[in-house]
């Protein structure tokens, strides 16, 4: 159990942070919803719940009775703010969102104790009141840092070499709202701030609203009649009003690009922008740094006008100061960095993260602060011996259900809370009575999962033994048809020469159903001609082979159907719909040639093909004699044997399809078919792991391989790509689908080949290899023209060019006999 | 509420996603005379396969509970709140049976009542 503090909070005027010192590191929590690192100081309070962060913000403009935002520049006065929900004080509403903060902490562990930062500007009143709000908000020891100080903590432990020692320096934080400067110096081995300087009223979200007013306004207006438009993209009841926030967002974007570019698009193809008269108006807007530029330089002027009282003030000259650090969102605007530097001759320092550095500074301080003599008081067990009785629908047709529940025992003082997993509802905090009830929306067609909570005044988890919801909504409901077995279509497999399944429905999806999918032509089908293909569909697992699946449908398309040629390589777009009494409609959309077929497929009355029955039967013995083939080369006698067997049946089989005629009546074709089946199914299950195993040995060598690859020649990209591969192992390595392992596989072949073609070794490997191959290729003139400009090449270690010889070379190299041809083709679509 | 992990969607497929979305909107409003819709549709399906959709809140009631939007209120009521303008559409990783927002819709709202454009 570590006995210092960690946990360190900016609680800021707009945004607030939490972050954790562990182990040497500091981790910055994101916010479970949205995986934002900030959260918006600003507290709601709407129809009895009560909200914190974003959700609150939606409503701070327009709901002034029902919001509070901006009360950390109250903290420390009588003044509270006055809202419908009765009148709050700003240090009951810090509590709020440092509670909020708490949820941030996703190991879930209970923070008795934090480092809560406050402005160099905070007086001793402001700053027992921020120490009242952490105490409100459930922490048992609060320690205080001024912001300056935390984000200089935060640069000392990032440029650890640094010597601060006898200097001192400016910190310059402009928010998002608000701006403070601050001189810091080292007095007697501590960290001090000496004096400061701030504007509560300027920040990021102010250059927004001036981006706006003055260039892309103006601009507009200069393309069409639009009268007073900023009056009424302004005023509530304006008719541009909507227009002003999707400008608001359009001059944010623009700001964070003219950051890293010299110019920014604003982009309103996206709503119809017409003037007063109706006309259209062309909506793509160029904004350029310089125009952004002249739009900001007096506020930042007035921040230099700051720093430089503080100059006078302390008789310091600009070159008495090591740099200045910068924080906060203005950081990033490359103007803010050299304007400064140009009015004060001051270097700037923007090494930190400017959003996080307060937090990361606190939580390095509260890595060396020991926790006070705190009581421990145990985790809130159920001392009040609550007893929760819930009430809800756990499967549904409705798109909202209502959730009740009753208590029993003690509830005065607790709230309670319901989140939705899946991140799309949260209720906010509310008081829990001895009856509750919650409408909870549901997703359609989804499994709805809800966290739920019941917290102390200090937002702690009260043990109620109840603390998941779940609710299925429509196609759960047991009522519904479902699938009994997985629906397949059948493509080729090319390179096995063989057929494989792609799941077009999984079992016990609940019916009506409905899946899209394409495939590709196989061989070209030429128009007039008897080619086809075959869109078939079976019913049994995916990961099967076609033949130990019954078949429901096939759609055939032929040379005869088609209006002209259908190219091999032509995508086609398939749709499958299953309804209710399980009829299949195949649909298939010919991209080659815009026409589109469509058949549907009784449930009821089984399709059998003859034609096709014999084809079957004739592959499945030749499957079966290569699966002889390679069990014994492998010694494995038991298989062989088994396959002995099923190819003495398959043999009996081929026999009576061959005494079965075209337009034969009995149901001799359906028992042929099963016994096909039948066989089918044994040869599988004779030899189903096989292609499993060698994919994951495959796969698995790859990786062992590429892996030293990549951490010695890698680069960022390259390394990031593999983790991110190695990381999803286990969903696919586990999966029994051999073609999931083979993706990943390859995904890491290419990662491979990108960083062998940058290694010499291997270009000048390849090109010998292509040298000795020169004799079969298409022109020889121009191959020894290449291999000599090769030779050169390598001579010169010119690897740049010797690549591109490579690649010509390659080119030369005759076209391998195309696989596809040799094969029959069964489907005709991969 | 706490939870368990955070999922996250490389930014690059959040961008291509949301410009995708930008793609289907135009169409919808300036025509598709190539039936470019097809070839959106599918990318869609792509993605969906690689477990990354998006929803298009349009038209969608808002109500202050929920957590997949962070909206902004056009016009003076605060009540009755529907989403009239997609800036971002919400995207959710996952599948038809479960799936996580993994990006929230940023939109603007307008009071059903208060709305001064039809």
């Amino acid at each position: 159990m570590s006995k210092t503090i960690n946990f360190g909070i900016d609680l800021g005027t707009t945004n607030s942070l939490i972050a954790k010192f562990e182990k040497g590191h500091v981790e910055v929590f994101k916010n479970p919803n949205g995986f934002k690192e900030t959260l918006p100081s600003v507290v709601a309070f709407r129809n009895d719940r009560i909200m914190v962060g974003d959700q609150a913000r939606t409503y701070a403009e327009k709901d002034p009775k029902g919001v509070a935002s901006r009360f950390k520049r109250k903290m420390g006065t009588t003044e509270t703010i006055k809202l419908t929900a009765g009148s709050k004080t700003p240090v009951e509403l810090s509590a709020f969102v440092l509670k909020e903060l708490k949820n941030f902490v996703h190991s879930g562990e209970q923070i008795d104790a934090a480092v809560l930062t406050i402005p160099a500007s905070f007086d001793t009143v402001q700053s027992n009141a921020t120490k009242e709000a952490g105490l409100a908000a459930g922490f048992k020891q609060v320690i205080l840092l001024q912001e300056p100080i935390a984000a200089s903590l935060a640069y000392a432990n990032k440029e650890k070499g640094i010597d601060l020692r006898n200097s001192q320096w400016m910190v310059y934080d402009l928010g998002g709202g608000t701006f403070d400067v601050a001189l810091v110096k080292i007095v007697e081995g501590e960290l001090t701030v000496v004096d400061h300087e701030g504007d509560n009223y300027l920040g990021g979200s102010d250059f927004d609203a001036l981006l706006v007013e003055k260039v892309i306004v103006p601009e507009i207006c200069r393309r069409g009649n639009f009268g007073d438009l900023l009056a009424q993209m302004k005023s509530e009841k304006g008719k541009y009003n909507k227009l002003w926030y999707r400008l608001l967002h359009a001059a944010e974007a623009a700001k964070i690009e003219l950051s890293t570019k010299t110019s920014a698009e604003i982009d309103l193809g996206m709503v119809s922008l017409e003037d007063e008269d109706g006309k259209p108006v062309d909506s793509l807007l160029t904004l350029t740094r310089s125009e952004f530029e002249d739009v900001i330089k007096s506020a930042i002027d007035g921040t230099a006008e700051m720093m430089k009282k503080i100059l006078t003030r302390n008789s310091l000259r600009p070159d008495d100061l090591k740099f200045v650090l910068m924080v906060g969102g203005g950081a990033y605007i490359p103007f803010v960095r050299k304007r400064i530097e140009e009015l004060m001759g001051i270097s700037v320092n923007t090494s930190i993260d400017p959003t996080n550095a307060i937090a990361v500074g606190a939580a390095w301080f509260a890595g060396t602060k020991e926790i006070g003599a705190v009581e421990k008081t145990a985790s809130p067990k159920n001392s009040r011996n609550l007893k929760i009785r819930a009430v809800y629908n756990k499967n549904t047709q409705e798109t909202e259900e209502i959730f009740t529940a009753k208590f029993e025992g003690d509830v005065a003082g607790l709230f309670y809370r319901i989140a939705s997993e899946d991140g799309s509802f949260d209720s906010g905090l509310k008081a829990l009575a001895a009856r509750i009830s919650e409408d909870l929306p549901l997703r359609e067609g989804a499994y709805n999962l809800f966290k739920f909570a019941v917290l102390d005044s200090g937002n702690n988890p009260v043990d109620v033994g109840f603390d998941a919801i779940q609710i299925a909504q429509g196609r759960y409901s047991v009522a519904g048809q479902m699938l009994p077995e997985d629906l397949c279509l059948v493509v080729d497999d090319v390179a096995n020469k063989d057929t494989r399944l792609k799941r077009v429905f999984a079992k016990n999806g609940v019916l009506p159903a409905k899946s899209k999918g394409s495939v590709e032509v196989a061989k070209t089908i030429v128009k007039g001609s008897d080619d086809e293909i075959r869109i078939m569909v079976v019913e049994g697992p995916s990961e099967r082979h076609s033949s130990t699946n019954k078949p429901i449908g096939v759609l055939l398309i032929s040379g005869k159907q088609i209006n002209r040629d259908l190219i091999r390589g032509t995508e086609i777009d398939l749709t499958f719909e299953v309804s209710e009494s399980r009829d299949l409609t195949i649909s298939a959309y010919l991209n080659g040639t815009g026409q589109e077929f469509s058949q549907v497929f009784k449930g009821t009355a089984r399709q059998v093909d003859t034609k096709m029955l014999a084809t079957d039967v004739l592959q499945l013995e030749s499957k079966i004699q290569s699966e002889i083939d390679e069990a014994e080369a492998n010694g494995n006698a038991d298989a062989a044997q088994g396959l002995e067997k099923l190819l003495s049946q398959v043999q009996g089989l081929i026999a009576e399809c061959g005494a079965l005629s075209h337009d034969d009546v009995t149901d001799d074709r359906f028992k042929l078919e099963d016994k096909k089946r039948k066989v089918a199914q044994d040869v599988f299950e004779l030899t189903a792991s096989k292609r499993v195993d060698a994919a994951k040995t495959a796969y698995f060598e790859a990786k062992s391989e590429v892996a030293a690859l990549v951490s010695d020649h890698g680069n960022d990209r390259e390394k990031h790509l593999f983790r991110e591969i190695v990381a999803r192992e286990q969903t696919f390595v586990n999966s029994s689908n051999p073609e999931r392992i083979e993706a990943a596989t390859s995904e890491i072949e290419r990662i491979r080949f990108a960083i062998l073609m940058r290694m010499p070794d291997f270009l000048v490997g390849m090109f010998e290899h292509l040298a000795q191959s020169s004799h079969s290729m298409n022109d020889q003139l121009q191959a020894r023209q290449l291999i000599e400009a090769g030779k050169r090449h390598v001579a010169a270690q010119d690897w740049e060019d010797l690549k591109k010889v490579n690649g010509r070379l390659w080119g030369l190299m005759p076209a391998d006999a195309r696989e596809s041809d040799d094969m029959r083709l069964y489907t005709g679509i991969v | 509420m706490a939870q368990a992990f955070a999922m996250e969607i490389p930014k690059s497929i959040l961008a291509t996603l949301n410009n995708l979305y930008e793609i289907e909107k135009k169409l919808a409003l300036h025509g598709d005379a190539g039936n470019a819709k097809r070839n959106i549709d599918k990318m869609k399906d792509i993605f969906a396969e690689m477990g990354v959709f998006y929803d298009d809140p349009m038209g969608q009631e808002f109500k202050e509970t929920r957590t997949d939007l962070d909206a902004t209120i056009s016009g003076s009521g605060t009540d009755n709140l529907v989403v009239v303008e997609v800036i971002k559409p919400i995207i959710r990783a996952g599948d038809a049976a479960f799936s996580k927002v993994v990006q929230r819709g940023i939109v603007v709202l307008e009071s059903r009542e208060g709305s001064n454009e039809k």
